[in-house]
């Protein structure tokens, strides 16, 4: 009876917890796990971070170089060689894009960087004036990557009309110009701070306070893969926020051939990062597996369930077209099905491994006005 | 829960019972409510609110002309009014309909029955409060659009990827202006005048109402009419008049907030509760009972209340967060919105109480606090907990309750 009665009274108790929505208040302290923080934040730095800046950096100022090389003789090779170095450095941007913390957070780069889909008509209201300030926070989808995609892609049907284009407007081609010199400048302001004091202080930061270096990459990393990668490469394109499919969404939209490889990129650069293999793929280092792997030696669950889960997310992405927009026309469920997948491994890494790491989710959905 | 079982386990059963059927809203059946907000006479509904969605249309154009740089002042105080500077007619909307109409978003701005009729001065002084911050989004944000905004100098600011035009202190007028309406217009006009029984009695209603005499032309008697005016600026936009919940967050005033606070697990229910008593208080109109009509409307003007107080809170501790975070534009933005919810405390109510659950004074010293010196650029997380703390005294939910 009295079991019956205890049971009963944890079923209503339960009950009122979950329909009236009563938090747990409930705080658990900081674990005392003697997990190596510092060794973890050196091979992120060291192997993931500082390699990834490096190798963007020096993309970028390829681009630069070719954006100058066609802004001084716009023809066919010169606009060949440009798009050859976009593509370069789109991808290795895709590859430290999740990294928004230090510098990178302060100068918002990746907002500088690649917000889409890009707004047309301001770049051209920008060309045709010759006057726009780039720093200014409405400016954000008027510049970067997508920008770049636009006036590389964008601006005519063929091939030599946008040779044609850029020819005949000089305005343009300092455009271009001033959008590439922009992305060296903040970029390399990051990385300067990478390679001189922040590394340090970005080691030395290793405890687990809200502030730590740890609990704010992680949040980073969560943000990045909820909101860029998941919603923004995928969801948002597919329909999934708004009902319908808003193809014109989707990324390297005028380029229509790096929508799925940019995805790809920046969802390996996802799960390397979750493994701890370094950018340039010749070791592996401490990682958030080694990490989980440490806090549960028996069991291991969580961190094969994840990498288990990245891998399928890849397989469904595999059978995505090139173009989002030629898959989102001919099927958008290919698409839906990807989302879905990823939304598997949100659950898993916010929810389980937040948990596991007893870090706190630091950033909220939007209010959306 | 090991200890002392047999004394405890049958005592803390009842409080559990009574917990769960406390907090989650007991409804009273009423033979006569119906399922849904659905009333007829003769078989044709007796509902209709169709001024309070033309407000609401209003005040969402209102709001999207605030961040629109082409517009003059004299553009939007028209919007605000709907009539020019000498009460001549004016054509401001896009939404053609509402050109038409003569009634205006201004003309209601704390203009109840209960808290104003014999408070011209006060309701003045919020009208014209209003028409200032309307007039500074012109003068001194929007010559601005491309300057970046820097302490005591108007411009842009970063919030993640959006971009908000904020005044010298921090402040954006567009939002003080859109949340103080919450109170002054929806929250005022629905809890201290249509449900007022200063309204809902005036005249003859009540005689009128027990004989079923409705308004000449109409369906409706005069105190059903008054009644369904106050669920009208709360559910005015709703696709479905009967089932308003269905999609609520359907505007952006008060029902978007609801739909808000609805979302936050520690007061989930609440729309239910609200719509549950607009329902049995009209439905008790139709019966004549008169006394269950006005506990009805005292649920609703506690809950509402609630909604104001929870989300001004809410405001507050997440712009806290954003400063303690660095991430200014986005506190900014957050405080910006708290700065009309605390506005529109001015509006709320104490069921029972013939006043505001806020003082004018009360109400001035937060805003001072918040926009002494600097305004949001050094406002302190210490000022902010502070002002949360003294609102949620005044309710029965807790800041750390509000603030997630």
């Amino acid at each position: 009876m009295k079991a019956l009665i205890s049971s009963f009274l944890i079923v209503l108790l339960v009950l009122s917890t979950q329909s009236c929505g009563e938090n747990d208040i409930s705080e658990i302290d900081i674990p005392n796990d003697n997990f190596d923080r510092g060794a973890l934040l050196t091979d992120i730095a060291d192997n993931v971070i500082i390699p990834g800046y490096i190798n963007y950096t020096t993309d970028l100022a390829n681009l630069d170089l070719m954006a100058n090389n066609f802004s001084t003789n716009p023809d066919a090779e010169t606009l060949f060689q440009l798009k050859l170095e976009f593509k370069n450095a789109y991808l290795s941007w895709q590859s430290v894009s999740m990294f928004e913390i230090g510098k990178a957070e302060a100068l918002a780069l990746r907002n500088n960087t690649n917000i889409y889909p890009t707004n047309t008509s301001e770049i051209e209201e920008n060309i045709s004036t010759g006057e726009y300030n780039l720093a200014l926070p409405s400016k954000i989808d008027e510049q970067g990557f997508p920008a770049l995609d636009y006036l590389l892609y964008g601006v005519a049907d063929t091939e030599e009309e946008i040779v044609k284009y850029h020819s005949e407007n000089e305005k343009a081609r300092n455009y271009l110009t001033d959008l590439t010199s922009r992305l060296v400048s903040l970029t390399n302001e990051v990385k300067e701070d990478w390679v001189g004091d922040y590394r340090a202080y970005f080691i030395e930061n290793d405890g687990s306070s809200a502030t730590s270096s740890l609990n704010k990459l992680v949040n980073d990393y969560i943000f990045y893969y909820e909101k860029f990668l998941r919603a923004g490469k995928i969801g948002i394109p597919a329909g999934v926020f708004s009902g319908n499919p808003l193809p014109n969404t989707a990324e390297g939209l005028y380029s229509e051939e790096y929508s799925k490889t940019l995805f790809l990129q920046g969802l390996n650069a996802a799960s390397d990062f979750f493994v701890g293999a370094s950018t340039n793929h010749d070791e592996i280092g401490e990682s958030l597996k080694s990490y989980l792997d440490y806090l549960d030696p028996d069991g291991n669950a969580l961190s094969e369930k994840i990498i288990t889960q990245f891998e399928e997310i890849k397989a469904k992405a595999n059978e995505l077209d090139d173009n989002f927009v030629t898959q989102i026309a001919s099927d958008n469920t290919k698409m839906l099905e990807t989302y879905d997948e990823l939304q598997k491994n949100v659950i898993l890494l916010k929810v389980d491994m937040l948990q596991a790491l007893n870090i706190k989710v630091d950033f909220v959905d939007a209010d959306g006005d | 829960m090991n200890r002392n079982k047999n004394i405890n386990t049958i005592g803390l059963l009842l409080l559990g019972v009574a917990f769960t059927l406390g907090s989650c809203g007991d409804n009273e059946s009423e033979d006569n409510v119906p399922a849904t907000y659905e009333f007829l006479r003769n078989g044709e509904s007796t509902v209709s609110f169709s001024g309070q969605t033309t407000r609401i249309l209003m005040a969402e154009e209102l709001a999207t002309a605030l961040l629109d740089f082409d517009k003059s002042a004299t553009d939007l105080q028209e919007m605000f009014a709907n009539e020019d500077a000498t009460g001549g007619d004016v054509s401001p909307f896009v939404n053609e309909s509402l050109n038409s109409e003569t009634k205006s978003i201004r003309s209601k701005v704390a203009a109840s029955r209960d808290l104003f009729s014999t408070n011209a001065t006060g309701s003045a002084a919020i009208k014209t409060q209003m028409d200032q911050w309307i007039a500074a989004q012109v003068s001194d944000v929007f010559p601005n659009e491309n300057e970046l905004a820097e302490i005591g100098k108007a411009g842009q600011i970063a919030d993640g990827s959006s971009t908000r035009y904020i005044n010298g202190k921090g402040l954006e007028y567009n939002q003080a202006v859109t949340k103080t309406l919450i109170g002054a217009l929806m929250t005022d006009q629905i809890l201290n005048n249509y449900l007022s029984p200063a309204v809902l009695d005036e005249g003859t209603n009540i005689e009128d109402n027990n004989v079923s005499k409705v308004v000449e032309g109409k369906t409706y008697t005069n105190m059903e009419h008054k009644w369904d005016e106050a669920y009208g600026y709360l559910f005015g936009k709703s696709s479905s008049v009967a089932n308003p919940l269905a999609d609520l967050g359907a505007d952006n005033y008060l029902n978007k907030y609801l739909a808000r606070v609805e979302n936050d697990a520690d007061f989930s229910g609440i729309a239910q509760e609200i719509y549950d008593a607009f329902k049995s208080g009209r439905a008790a109109i139709v019966s004549e009972d008169y006394n269950t009509r006005d506990k009805q409307a005292d649920i609703i003007k506690e809950k509402i209340s609630d909604v104001i107080g929870i989300r001004a809170v809410y405001y507050l501790q997440q712009g806290k967060k954003g400063i303690e975070a660095g991430n200014l534009g986005t506190a900014f933005h957050d405080l910006s919105e708290g700065f009309g919810f605390i506005y529109s405390l001015r509006f709320t109510r104490d069921a029972g109480s013939d006043s505001s659950k806020f003082s004018d004074d009360e109400i001035e010293s937060f805003i001072s606090q918040l926009l002494e010196g600097d305004g949001f650029w050094d406002v302190t997380p210490a000022t902010l907990d502070g002002i949360s703390e003294s609102i949620a005294a005044k309710f029965n939910f807790t800041v750390a309750q509000a603030a997630e």
